[in-house]
């Protein structure tokens, strides 16, 4: 606790000297600097901003500079101290201690206590999208108000990620634990009180968000006075925003067209270095239940038929990567020893007709349906590839009828009651595979009306094993030799077929901005460390 | 001579007319025709039309690349090597999408209109000659639908059911239709209180006579220029629905095409400027035609 009180001390005379520095008008450019604003491209529309119930980007990014969580991580998948200075897992791995940062208040001057860690975690595993996250969480509990005990059902591999921004945030028990239902708790949206590096200071939905500098803030920095989150419109409008130097830095873009003219301008950086955690795993998925698609053998001629380089280079102009399986590159259980489907429309016509598909009269085996996730911002990865499946699989002898869904409720509905051939989805990897990759091919977790569930209908009793070992083993190593083996299998079995990652960008200003984060939640991470350069 | 008038009714009929000297009356048809090859314009448009027909409906026999193949580089520009139109963002032909696209477009334009002038017409025409109630009923109906944001209400349509040629032919109709039906309904108030329609109803003939048979090839005139414009309208239509991602994806048309590739409006011109030019060359041409007829069925412009 006295290390930790120094190293506070510490900070503190670190941001003084900068800021004595920058009086003298002598500092260097790698100083850090405080003050300024830092406007952000961005769609500025979050359900709310309590991201200990909330999932989605348009969230957690607001979530962590207003609340802090226990953790953070760094770009390597390195866990950091934040409100807690040290941790132990215990050997069984059937409890976690974490002792918590001293004098740490609430943006309302409150403490902030272990209660309140038990208090948020639990709303965390009882209201949080991504139920795996805290499911095997039993107790919290508090045996001083600075140190937390965490008991779970079983070791749980993901839980200190878990703890990290911006899947969790530490929320103050005295203004949420009011009995109201959490998930709809108008604090969520209007006087929010956190801890984290910033405070909320207008919101207007789907113009602004404007966080202003906690003067209070429990670790160094943040350096800049007020963070803007502004909605500048359509893409052009977002693009010449940039251009102009109107926005500083734009965030969790993928729009290829976007990204190409915006690295034509000098002062603009443009970065993908980070956001590695997030993996939107952009894959075709099949119905099994489907009669063709129920035979592996079609699937897999219909993996040797798409041309991954073509959708990442030609179709992505090179940004976004190929994806491989079920896990994507970058993370550390990714393996690419597997079966990697390298075009070959000659050997996806023999398996076709090895299988007993023949072409009838008009060069056509059979019919297939495709559908995609509408959303305007992913048009490129979506519907362009199902686009793209007619007339490369027609070489294939596969018809192939693009089916249309005018808005999320209806493409959700075809796919979460299993009414689909095959479907374009960009499920996220969340940085731990028990958090983003095991729903879709554990075996009970097909559960129709579900989205995003195992809605392939994939039954694999092996699977089901390998990964039911993975997910509670603690050794890094074992832990990967699981995975190694479970991506094998599903690169034989093809329940989806991985296309790309899309890869998220940092666009910002070199002219005036710096210390970006490079951690892998991208700007999902509390902005302390940044700051303008004028 | 002798077989020309080999009965001497004929004969005789003949020599009537050529001993009294009709005035000559042209048939109102051919008079219709003259004055509509008098306007240039119009004449242009028509040849435009035919040469866009051709176009759509015989090139493709000899232009047989299927417009969804993929078979250049994605987004060629102009000029390149086999992609004279260049490519889209797929590398797809865009020649190929407009020989092959335009049959779509112009189905659903012109059913689009079908559809719309049998609905203004019924509402029109009924309303018109009946009067009253029904007159007072079916105009609340047709304000009803005058008064709904009819781009709006058309994507409400296409997205209920499925986007298809047929549900977009179908929801460009039901919106479209009360221009025709307002027409209609004055053509006919006008017509029917006209003495041939008087007399037609004092020697006894029946109201469906009359409508089908008395009014209507006499208000014909200026509602078929209401249903060339409605075609030019409903092509328009079409193509902002596509623009708004509301097109059938497995049906090419030019519409589907600027649709698809508006985002590589920046970087790719070609992708949606060619589909676009191609619609306001149709549009153009069934107006400057539409105006044609206006102009020649309309007797107060006819010493002009």
């Amino acid at each position: 606790m006295q290390k930790s009180r120094i190293l506070f001390s510490g900070t503190k005379l670190v941001a003084a000297v900068a800021l004595a520095g920058a009086v003298a008008g002598t500092a260097h450019a790698a100083d850090p600097k405080r003050g300024g604003t830092l406007t952000i491209v961005d769609t500025a529309n979050p359900r709310h901003f309590n991201a200990a119930v909330q999932s989605g980007v348009a969230t957690m990014v607001p979530g962590a500079q207003l609340f802090a969580t226990l953790l953070r991580l760094d770009g390597q998948f390195k866990t950091h101290p934040y409100l807690a200075t040290d941790w132990k897992i215990a050997d069984d791995g059937l409890s976690v201690t974490l002792n918590l940062r001293k004098g740490a208040k609430f943006h309302d001057g409150h403490d902030i206590t272990s209660a309140d860690v038990a208090f948020s975690l639990k709303a965390n595993r009882d209201n949080h999208p991504f139920k795996a996250m805290f499911a095997p969480l039993q107790e919290v509990e508090t045996p001083t108000p600075n140190q937390v005990v965490l008991r779970l059902k079983q070791p749980h591999p993901a839980l200190m990620l878990a703890l990290t921004a911006p899947l969790s945030a530490i929320i103050p028990k005295h203004v949420y634990g009011d009995g109201q239902n959490i998930k709809k708790h108008p604090r969520n949206t209007k006087d929010v009180v956190g801890s984290g590096p910033f405070r909320l200071a207008a919101f207007k939905r789907r113009e602004h968000i404007i966080l202003e500098r906690n003067d209070n803030y429990f670790m160094e920095g943040p350096y800049l006075d007020k963070i803007v989150m502004q909605n500048f419109g359509q893409v052009a409008s977002q693009i010449i925003a940039m251009e102009q130097g109107k926005a500083d830095m734009m965030h969790w873009s993928s729009s290829s067209r976007t990204l190409a003219r915006l690295k034509k301008s000098k002062n603009l950086t443009v970065t993908s270095d980070h956001y590695v955690a997030i993996g939107p795993n952009n894959w075709i998925a099949f119905n099994l239940k489907q009669k063709q698609l129920s035979d592996v053998r079609v699937r897999q001629a219909i993996a040797y038929a798409v041309d991954r380089n073509f959708v990442t280079k030609a179709l992505h102009g090179g940004f976004s990567k190929p994806s491989t399986g079920p896990i994507v590159p970058g993370t550390p259980y990714y393996t690419d020893a597997v079966e990697l489907y390298d075009v070959d429309l000659a050997k996806a016509n023999k398996i076709l007709d090895d299988a007993g598909y023949g072409k009838g009269g008009d060069g056509m085996r059979f019919t297939l349906k495709v559908d995609y996730l509408p959303a305007a911002a992913i048009d490129e990865n979506q519907k362009a590839i199902a686009e793209y499946l007619k007339p490369q699989l027609k070489k294939i002898g596969i018809n192939v009828v693009v089916r249309v869904s005018p808005d999320f409720p209806t493409w959700s509905n075809y796919v979460r009651n299993w009414d689909f051939d095959m479907t374009m989805d960009v499920p996220f990897n969340w940085g731990d595979p028990v958090i983003g990759v095991h729903r879709t091919y554990l075996s009970n977790n097909i559960k129709k009306g579900v989205i995003w569930s195992n809605t392939q209908n994939y039954a694999n009793s092996e699977v089901d094993a390998i990964l039911a070992k993975a997910g509670v083993e603690l050794d890094l190593d074992k832990r990967k030799g699981h995975y190694a083996k479970f991506q094998k299998i599903l690169a034989r079995d093809l329940p989806v077929y991985p296309v790309n990652v899309i890869a998220y960008h940092t666009v910002f200003n070199n002219k005036a901005v710096s210390g970006v984060p490079d951690t892998v939640w991208g700007t999902a991470h509390p902005l302390d460390r940044i700051y303008k350069l004028k | 001579m002798s077989e020309q008038h080999s009965s001497p009714n004929q004969a005789a009929s003949a020599a009537f007319e050529a001993e009294i000297q009709m005035p000559s009356i042209e048939h109102p048809l051919r008079e219709a025709a003259r004055m509509f090859a008098r306007n240039k314009a119009a004449v242009g448009g028509l040849i435009l039309l035919i040469g866009i027909l051709l176009l759509t409906l015989v090139v493709p026999f000899f232009y047989t690349v299927d417009p969804f193949d993929l078979v250049w580089a994605p987004l060629s520009p102009p000029g390149t090597e086999n992609v004279p139109f260049g490519t889209d963002y797929l590398g797809r032909d865009i020649l190929a999408g407009i020989v092959h696209g335009g049959r779509a477009t112009l189905a659903v334009g012109g059913a689009a209109a079908i559809l719309a002038v049998i609905i203004g017409l019924s509402v029109g025409s009924l309303a018109g000659y009946y009067g009253g109630w029904v007159d007072e009923v079916l105009m609340r109906i047709t304000e009803f639908f005058q008064v709904l944001p009819t781009l709006l209400f058309a994507m409400v349509i296409v997205a209920l059911f499925k986007p298809s040629v047929a549900t977009v032919a179908f929801a460009i109709g039901v919106v479209s239709w009360t221009a025709v039906a307002r027409l209609a309904r004055s053509e006919f108030l006008r017509i029917r209180s006209l003495d041939y329609v008087k007399s037609a109803r004092s020697i006894g003939s029946s109201n469906r006579r009359i409508i089908w048979l008395v009014i209507l090839p006499n208000a014909m005139p200026p509602l078929m220029v209401q249903a060339t414009l409605a075609v030019g309208g409903a092509i328009l239509f079409e193509a902002g629905l596509s623009f708004l991602g509301l097109a059938d994806p497995n049906v090419m048309s030019w519409g589907f095409m600027i649709g698809s590739s508006r985002d590589y409006l920046m970087d790719a011109w070609w992708t949606v400027t060619i589909p676009g030019i191609f619609i306001f060359l149709t549009v153009l041409a069934v107006s400057l035609i539409g105006d044609g007829l206006n102009d020649a069925t309309n007797p107060k412009l006819r010493e002009r």
